[in-house]
């Protein structure tokens, strides 16, 4: 974690160290966004079942440096805000089945992997 | 007893495994390096042995008692934590909570429409200051691949029939939030205290595979696979 | 165009299904104008993603902790406590970093504790040769029944 980080978030906690450092976020709760399918190399939080799906934002939580620059300590790389975005089964499944048209999932991404819809 | 997927007999109950070697091997190298002490050891091992499923059923019991508990649970889980005697920042030894659980609880309100059910696709990721450690089904490849695309098969299989007209949400819980399931208070309980009603909120009501129920005060039981050389058994 | 991403996707998450523990193919280290976009991905994928692969009922199990399991699992806290690295990294390196075959075949603790020992090297905290040397006396000693 580098003793910096520890520094940082003690008696404050993370990702409540961040707070601030990310700006105004782009989108709002209720905003349509599409989810960008970046290349694959190494890693990522960013779950292929979403790919290229359309969505809407329930939930904007909070900033953090995005997960593949803290898998690699990089602490000091710009923080982002996180949003939960919801989808309907229907839109995330092609055989998902039509008798449940409300079922909808919901999970998180950073800033730089939505699009507005 | 050979397991299913067992590659080998079962070990004899004296016999060391690899990872038993590897895990004594790296825990004394990094002491010896100064990586940590023993006594950060204790003291960390100490507080997860503390963790459990109480302080969670007493947020939910409270939430259904209290609609101004409840409307702050909703809105900062952090926060309500603290009146269940949970401080996601400073309970642990670390003084910026824990390593892999982070400071950011979010609380999912269950309603008559919607029924919400937590996973964590990509490893295991679980609200454990406040919900203790998750279980062993909860982590499985199995589960992680099948929630989030047949989510109504597999509730079924933990015991849970949804009705057609009510609505499934499953959180996939992959990045710093973690996530706590607010399910609706049993009929026939409207006039039970906190206490009674924390009894029957059960860990696998707050992940979302079950619904409290008057009757039950435990989760449904299990298969459990034994340990080889278990941790010393505590009473949580 | 977005419904043929949302395509790829779906045949990509249907052909991973196919690919472990091992690649099925009669020749390894193939040209690289044998290979496709398709395969490509699946090869570059991070493991950990398995959300939505195809998978069989199984009977919900609990499990006994092992003490070695509660002792990697506080080994693993206390390395990020005291800055070796942080949660991120170790998911990084016990979810991904293992490759496929090791991602799948290890128990869920084993990958925690060889993500720990992995990282002590990488980090230069140990040499690689100490650590075998420290396997090496813990064997002796356990197997001389101290």
């Amino acid at each position: 974690m580098s003793m910096h980080h520890v520094e940082k978030i003690t008696g404050v906690g993370d990702p409540q160290c961040f707070e601030g450092e990310a700006g105004k976020p782009r989108f709002k709760e209720g905003d349509r966004v599409r989810i960008k399918d970046r290349p694959d190399i190494f890693y990522t939080r960013c779950q292929m079942f979403t790919r290229g799906a359309i969505g809407e934002v329930a939930v904007v939580t909070h900033e953090s440096v995005p997960p593949e620059d803290e898998a690699w300590e990089n602490e000091q790389a710009p923080a982002e805000w996180f949003y939960i975005v919801r989808f309907r089964m229907q839109d995330l499944w092609g055989d998902y089945p039509s008798t449940y048209p409300n079922d909808t999932l919901q999970t998180e991404f950073s800033e730089r992997w939505l699009e507005p819809a | 007893m050979a397991e299913e997927h067992s590659h080998k007999a079962a070990p004899m109950v004296d016999e060391v495994s690899d990872y038993e070697v590897l895990e004594t091997a790296v825990r004394e190298l990094a002491i010896e390096k100064g990586l940590f002490s023993a006594e950060d050891h204790r003291r960390f091992a100490e507080y997860a042995h503390s963790l459990g499923p109480l302080p969670a059923a007493r947020l939910v019991a409270k939430a259904w008692k209290d609609p101004e508990f409840k409307k702050l649970a909703l809105e900062d889980g952090i926060k309500a934590s603290l009146e269940v005697g949970v401080d996601w920042i400073n309970d642990a030894p670390t003084g910026f909570g824990t390593p892999s659980d982070y400071t950011d609880l979010r609380v999912l309100e269950d309603t008559p429409q919607v029924k919400h059910v937590v996973v964590c696709t990509l490893c295991s990721c679980y609200p454990r200051p406040i919900l203790g450690h998750s279980p062993e089904w909860y982590r499985t490849p199995n589960y992680r691949r099948r929630l989030v695309r047949w989510p109504r098969q597999v509730l079924s299989e933990f015991g849970l029939q949804l009705p057609a007209d009510m609505d499934i949400r499953v959180e996939d819980s992959n990045q710093k939030c973690r996530f706590l399931v607010l399910p609706m208070q049993p009929e026939g309980t409207e006039d039970w205290s906190e206490e009674e009603l924390a009894q029957i909120v059960t860990r696998d009501c707050m992940i979302g595979v079950a619904l409290p129920h008057p009757d039950r005060k435990a989760d449904d039981p299990r298969p459990v696979h034994p340990a080889v050389h278990p941790v010393e058994h505590h009473d949580h | 165009m977005a419904a043929s991403i949302r395509q790829e996707i779906q045949q990509h998450i249907e052909q991973v299904g196919y690919l472990q523990p091992a690649v099925h193919q009669p020749v390894h280290a193939p040209f690289p104008d044998e290979i496709s976009h398709d395969f490509y991905r699946a090869l570059l994928r991070s493991d950990h993603d398995v959300g939505g692969q195809p998978d069989v009922p199984i009977p919900w199990q609990e499990k006994e902790e092992e003490q070695w399991e509660l002792n990697t699992y506080v080994t693993c806290e206390v390395l990020a406590w005291r800055g070796v690295w942080n949660a991120e990294e170790r998911r990084r390196r016990m979810n991904a970093d293992l490759g496929q075959t090791q991602y799948l075949g290890h128990p869920y603790y084993g990958r925690w504790l060889i993500s720990a020992a992995r990282v002590m090297v990488d980090k230069q905290h140990a040499t690689l040769n100490e650590l075998i040397d420290k396997i090496d006396e813990v064997k002796a000693r356990y197997e001389s029944g101290a």
